[in-house]
């Protein structure tokens, strides 16, 4: 039955199957991009998640949270209930830990991860993830959407990144400031909710899926584009202009010695 | 215990470019990777953070092994593991592809260098690892009381990344 799953993938390489299903990823946000990212990789075949938010569905949710029905609604179903449920669905045999509040509250469930995917509404959170998955050396997937008003129209775009230990991290590619992050503080009561479809969520989700899977399996040898961005007016995704500056370059802001536990004895 | 041993593939490359040079006299060059310990639910994650390779002048002329290092070696690697406090992983090369073995030779050299670390850092994991040109394999001293225990799952973290799990 394994084999017959995972037979039109085969192309992936000989071992991809052992690999994936020996990967354990996370997946932090289980809304409109997270949850389709947790499809994709079900389908895919990894063999183990950790998902965290502390949501529970609401009636606004159902617009784009894939998995999530009417009765979850009612039922005040967490978020990470409707992933695992779609994750066991697809497959059975996936190893699911379910964290029903933030990931900080158990954050050494993560630090086992291969792969960090971070699909959160806040620059504070993208921020604390891309730290922790420094720290502990794991490879970073950020994906962010973005619908800006423009006259009397509306622009969507949004961008998936790869943040990897030695590369390149957010600051560097420009997705995080210290200009965002102040600003995002000084609105955070007058946040409001911000627009959210499901079609750029999937677009996105898609695309960070692509990057995982070019990172753990890679099908093709050419570059990995660690930044690619979305314009959702003009249906396309490209790989970023920002790269001919950043990819060669050194992070300046994490150091490879600040890795580990500072406080880690053997007890 | 699961001990999970990990490296940035940047950091692999350095280190295997470093150890594939040729030495005046010695058959192959051997290194220390300093390394940060954390607690996992499963056991132990070892994060390498930075390569020290052994200075030219501090090999001895040796028949029976490819590489011995001079007492200067190990004091350097003894003094940086003080002073920082580092996890300290020795760590040479078998130049050759596919996952590497320890010979006797191996097991034992590093067996009698290895536990020395726990004077300097005796909360600390210390270790040794063999590297090839696509794989690697590791052995790991949890507590200098207890015999060393095969590191379960290496990564090298990078396009593209490398899970290698023990043989």
């Amino acid at each position: 039955m394994t084999a017959n799953r995972f037979q039109r993938q085969s192309f992936l390489g000989e071992r991809s199957e052992a690999i994936l299903s020996n990967c354990r990823v996370a997946i932090m946000g289980l809304g409109g991009g997270g949850s389709h990212i947790a499809q994709q990789l079900a389908h895919i075949g990894v063999g183990t998640f950790v998902i965290a938010d502390p949501d529970i569905v609401e009636e606004s949710n159902l617009n784009r949270l894939v998995g999530a029905t009417a009765a979850d609604v009612e039922n005040a179903t967490p978020k990470v209930d409707v992933a695992e449920r779609l994750i066991r669905a697809v497959n059975p045999n996936a190893n699911v830990i379910a964290i029903p509040e933030r990931w900080q509250a158990k954050p050494e469930l993560l630090r086992e991860c291969d792969v960090i995917f971070g699909c959160v509404d806040h620059y504070t959170g993208r921020d604390e993830l891309e730290r922790m998955a420094r720290r502990f050396l794991i490879s970073y997937i950020d994906i962010g959407m973005d619908v800006h008003r423009l006259g009397k129209h509306y622009l969507i775009s949004g961008q998936a990144a790869l943040s990897m230990p030695g590369e390149p991290c957010l600051w560097c590619m420009g997705l995080l400031t210290e200009d965002l992050l102040k600003q995002e503080a000084a609105n955070y009561r007058e946040a409001g909710d911000r627009p959210q479809v499901i079609w750029p969520n999937g677009v996105l989700a898609s695309t960070a899926v692509s990057l995982f899977m070019q990172l753990v399996t890679p099908w093709h040898d050419k570059l990995l584009p660690i930044l690619v961005e979305y314009d959702g007016n003009s249906h396309s995704v490209f790989s970023s202009n920002k790269l001919a500056i950043i990819s060669h370059t050194q992070c300046r802001h994490y150091k490879d010695t600040e890795v580990g536990d500072s406080f880690f004895k053997t007890t | 215990m699961t001990i999970r041993f990990k490296m940035t593939k940047r950091l692999r490359d350095f280190v295997l470019t470093d150890l594939m040079r040729t030495h005046p006299f010695a058959a192959e060059r051997v290194g220390f990777l300093s390394c940060k310990p954390a607690a996992s639910l499963g056991g132990l994650i070892i994060l390498a953070a930075a390569y020290h390779p052994v200075a030219d002048e501090d090999y001895l002329p040796d028949h029976w092994v490819g590489a011995m290092m001079g007492p200067n070696a190990i004091r350097e690697a003894l003094q940086f593991a003080y002073n920082h406090p580092a996890s300290m992983f020795h760590i040479h090369l078998h130049n050759h592809r596919g996952v590497p073995a320890f010979s006797t030779t191996d097991l034992g050299e590093s067996a009698k260098f290895v536990p020395d670390f726990f004077n300097v850092q005796p909360n600390l994991p210390h270790g040794a690892l063999i590297l090839s040109r696509d794989s690697c394999v590791g052995r790991c001293w949890y507590r200098s009381t207890e015999p060393p225990v095969w590191i379960s799952r290496i990564i090298f973290i990078g396009s593209p990344m490398k899970l290698i799990q023990s043989p």
